[in-house]
């Protein structure tokens, strides 16, 4: 073992390493970052052992990202005094995470589950729904050494803007190169950095600075025009359709069955994102044949009039006050379809009837 | 625990304070047990069971063994042990496995036959931790050593954390006259300890996970056929990425002991520049391929029986090794390709020799004492640069056709690309952006690059060798992008086996 040299450069690395991380922290705060949280198995695990203690009050949230950007906790818990839990994971399937929730005896609580069509009906074995199996997969295998090691984590991510591993990583950095790729190569989707953050209760929202920016805004379009070039022009039908609706209306009967209650909610989606849904998942096909025969009640954006008229800045996903109104106006709609009393002190509203 | 996990930093950092502390050896030593059943545990608690189990057993057995004088009962001793040690790992291990193969066999001949397949979860580190009880106990039997007196020393060589559940497999002799003396490592141990353990994480973290892991999963996780380009890509991607795993959960394993005081034995020795497979495996996972060496191959016979018998060995100790790595037919052909590569390349050099009017070396360990232990065969002869540089290729080559098999979840994925690599397909449509074939390219060529230029040294001399600015700024190089990776917390490939 070179013993003086060594002593010389550990000292070297380990100033050079402080410097950079002192460095790269205070760039990235200045870049307008916030602290967020990597919306991980492990924070997903720990969301999901809260899951029995769920109310109306509390109900526990599954879908995609919409459902993560458009209901606002802080705005619910300041209505119902108490904070959704919220399951949904970005980009996935939910239909594997109601399954599993009708499979679990334990869970007698209140569900809301968010239907963006090309997801909630992704084909079987597609990878929407593998993401969803894979955190279903590592939730009874969360073992205690993983748990340690999410606490400590928890703590320094509460404190560092760097440990961001979507946006702040060499991988991350790598995706920026501006590589061409071979004709028929299906490549990453380039988002903008300022578009998603996540609190640690996995809230999900976009930045002020994207919110004020339409370059940023039309990248992120730009990104899911990409993802929808790979889309099929129709959603599944036939059999596999079939058998779809089956395994939701089983899910939701079990949970029924044990006292507790399914409500769908389609969350607002704008310009071309919303032609495409429109056309690729008529609703008459999907959503309406999905309540009747699940028979659980279901609360589309486009038939209330409070919920309507709301406008996605990238076409998908609301901005936090948007997401704060929404979900202001989504709670009594919710209270009045299902007789839930969410609301810890209701006030009278208008009565408010589907278009 | 994993090594690359904040969970294990907070471990590791209070276990070196208490073992920096001025406490009696004994308390030391209990100390490092107790740490080690807690890194063990804080993946399944229950486990640890299985481990004493076989700890209790193994340590008092081998008494018996040693005090005992005939042969029967010392053979039935013996069997005692091996039938707990191989009976725990083929419940656990091997248990559906059989039952499968079982059900299919009566399926084939006409007996509908269904059993519901136990739903067994496999104990980390279990093919590892029973190599190294079997291993005390063999060297007792053939009193090739003592059965260790203490039951606390013997403990803590089972189950000192730095090798427990993705070796390097230890052997009695490596580790247990270790804990007979105060140990505790000074300052340049502790430094190269740290070095060789942010070297491993750099491998994990950075190399395997972040760079190489996307790509091997996309390649071999797509149901459809594939270009060439792509399906070599994945190949090598993951020929990269199960080195810098492996090797650098090792490489960690050796810096963590080191830290403490401890040398655990090498385990890899740039593979991807060997010369030939014994040369490779004489360079790969070296603990194993010994391990199969002195308790498989040789009480087979080895190549003391004649010329057929030794290529027999040599494949039954191949294929048992590649069933040692999982419960799966494509292991086993994993390992028979080995084998047959083997015997193939032991062919050919008998050949060459006797073409010379030389004799065949020796089948015996090589004197060279830069390999710590030799593998199966005797190493290739040398040649000039190129024509060795030209065998290396082509043993890499064929290193790389074998990881299909190690890597595709079954035989018909393992078939599709292995027909996409050679051509054999139809056009595909291409699958990697150029991004992944450059990170593919760029990282092979230079792990390659940099196992021919390391082939004959050590990290060692290569660091006493360079400016001591150099070699801080290499290692905060790899320490910055490890902040820069940020993949905390994934298992290592090898935990699996």
């Amino acid at each position: 073992m070179p013993t003086p040299s060594l002593v010389k450069a550990s000292l070297l690395a380990a100033l050079l390493t402080a410097i950079f991380v002192v460095g790269w922290e205070l760039y990235w705060r200045g870049q307008g970052f916030p602290i967020s949280y990597n919306d991980d198995a492990s924070l997903w695990a720990s969301t999901r052992k809260r899951i029995y203690r769920s109310s109306p009050a509390r109900p526990v949230l599954i879908g995609s990202s919409r459902i993560k950007f458009d209901v606002d906790l802080d705005t619910w818990a300041s209505l119902s005094g108490q904070r959704p839990i919220m399951l949904a994971v970005e980009g996935a399937s939910p239909r594997p995470i109601l399954t599993d929730l009708g499979n679990d005896p334990a869970f007698r609580g209140t569900l809301i589950v968010d239907v963006t069509e090309g997801l909630f009906f992704t084909p079987p074995g597609a990878r929407q729904e593998r993401w969803a199996m894979d955190r279903l997969r590592a939730y009874p295998n969360w073992s205690l050494a993983q748990q340690l090691s999410f606490h400590l984590n928890r703590g320094l991510e509460s404190r560092l803007v760097l440990l961001d591993e979507n946006k702040l990583t060499v991988n991350a950095f790598l995706d920026e190169l501006p590589l061409p790729n071979r004709p028929g190569v299906f490549g990453p989707p380039r988002f903008s950095p300022y578009f998603s953050f996540n609190s640690f209760e996995r809230q999900s929202w976009m930045s002020a600075r994207f919110v004020a920016d339409t370059a940023m805004q039309n990248q992120m379009k730009a990104a899911w025009r990409h993802l929808g070039a790979g889309q099929p022009q129709h959603g599944v039908g036939g059999d596999t359709l079939v058998a779809m609706l089956q395994t939701a209306r089983r899910a939701v009967a079990q949970i029924r069955r044990r006292g507790g209650h399914v409500l769908f909610v389609r969350t607002p989606s704008s310009g071309l994102y919303r032609q495409m849904e429109t056309r690729n998942y008529p609703r008459a096909e999907y959503w309406d044949r999905l309540l009747a025969v699940t028979g659980a009640p279901g609360i589309h954006y486009a038939d209330y009039p409070a919920l309507a008229g709301f406008e996605c800045p990238e076409w998908s996903h609301l901005t936090p006050r948007d997401a704060a109104a929404f979900t202001r106006a989504l709670i009594p709609l919710v209270e009045q379809q299902t007789g839930w009393i969410i609301r810890a002190h209701p006030v009278a509203a208008a009565p408010t009837v589907p278009r | 625990m994993v090594f690359n996990s904040y969970g294990f930093v907070l471990f590791f950092g209070v276990l070196l304070v208490l073992h920096h502390l001025p406490l009696a050896w004994r308390i030391k030593k209990i100390n490092l047990l107790l740490a080690s059943y807690l890194f063990y545990a804080a993946w399944n608690p229950p486990f640890v069971l299985l481990l004493w189990l076989a700890t209790a057993v193994d340590f008092y057995i081998a008494r018996l063994i040693a005090r005992e004088e005939r042969p029967v009962p010392r053979r039935l001793l013996l069997g005692v042990s091996l039938g707990l040690n191989l009976g725990l790992i083929s419940f656990f291990k091997y248990g559906g496995f059989l039952l499968d193969n079982f059900t299919a066999l009566l399926g084939a001949v006409g007996i509908a036959f269904h059993a519901a397949k136990p739903d067994l979860i496999l104990p980390v580190g279990i093919s590892f931790y029973t190599f190294v009880t079997l291993s005390y106990t063999l060297d007792v039997y053939r009193r090739q050593a003592p059965p260790e007196p203490s039951f606390l020393n013997f403990a803590l060589f089972v189950t000192f954390f730095p090798h427990l559940v993705a070796g390097p497999i230890v052997r009695p002799a490596d580790l247990i006259p270790q804990f007979y003396t105060p140990r505790q490592a000074n300052r340049a141990q502790l430094l190269w300890g740290l070095l060789l353990l942010s070297l491993g994480l750099w491998m994990k973290v950075v190399v395997a996970d972040g760079l190489l892991a996307p790509v091997a999963d996309s390649v071999f996780g797509v149901p459809f056929p594939l270009a060439a380009l792509d399906a070599w890509a994945g190949v090598l991607a993951f020929s990269g990425q199960i080195f810098c795993d492996f090797a650098g959960y090792s490489t960690c394993a050796i810096g963590v002991a080191l830290c403490l005081g401890f040398v655990l034995p090498d385990n890899f020795r740039y593979p991807y520049a060997a010369i030939g497979f014994s040369d490779f495996w004489r360079r790969w996972h070296i603990t194993l391929s010994t391990w199969l060496r002195d308790y498989l191959y040789i009480p087979l016979g080895g190549n003391r029986r004649g010329s057929a018998r030794a290529y027999l060995n040599l494949l039954l100790t191949m294929l048992l090794g590649g069933l040692w790595h999982g419960a799966s037919w494509t292991f086993v052909a994993w390992g028979a390709l080995h084998g047959l590569l083997l015997c193939a390349e032991r062919l050919v050099r008998g050949w060459t020799t006797r073409r010379r009017g030389q004799p065949l070396p020796a089948h015996a360990p090589v004197a060279e004492a830069r390999v710590h232990h030799a593998a199966i065969g005797p190493p290739f002869p040398a040649h000039p640069l190129p024509g060795r540089f030209g065998l290396g290729l082509l043993t890499l080559l064929l290193v790389n056709v074998t990881w299909v098999f190690f890597r595709a979840p079954d035989f018909a994925t393992a078939a599709r690309l292995l027909r996409a690599m050679f051509g054999l397909l139809p056009s595909a449509p291409p699958l990697l952006t150029t991004l992944a074939l450059l990170k593919v390219g760029v990282l092979s060529v230079g792990l390659v690059g940099a196992h021919w230029l390391m082939r004959d040294t050590s990290l060692a001399r290569v660091a006493a060798r360079v400016p001591w600015w150099l070699l801080g700024l290499g290692w905060a190089t790899m320490l910055v992008l490890l902040v820069l990776t940020q993949k905390s917390s994934s298992s290592f490939i090898y935990f699996q086996f």
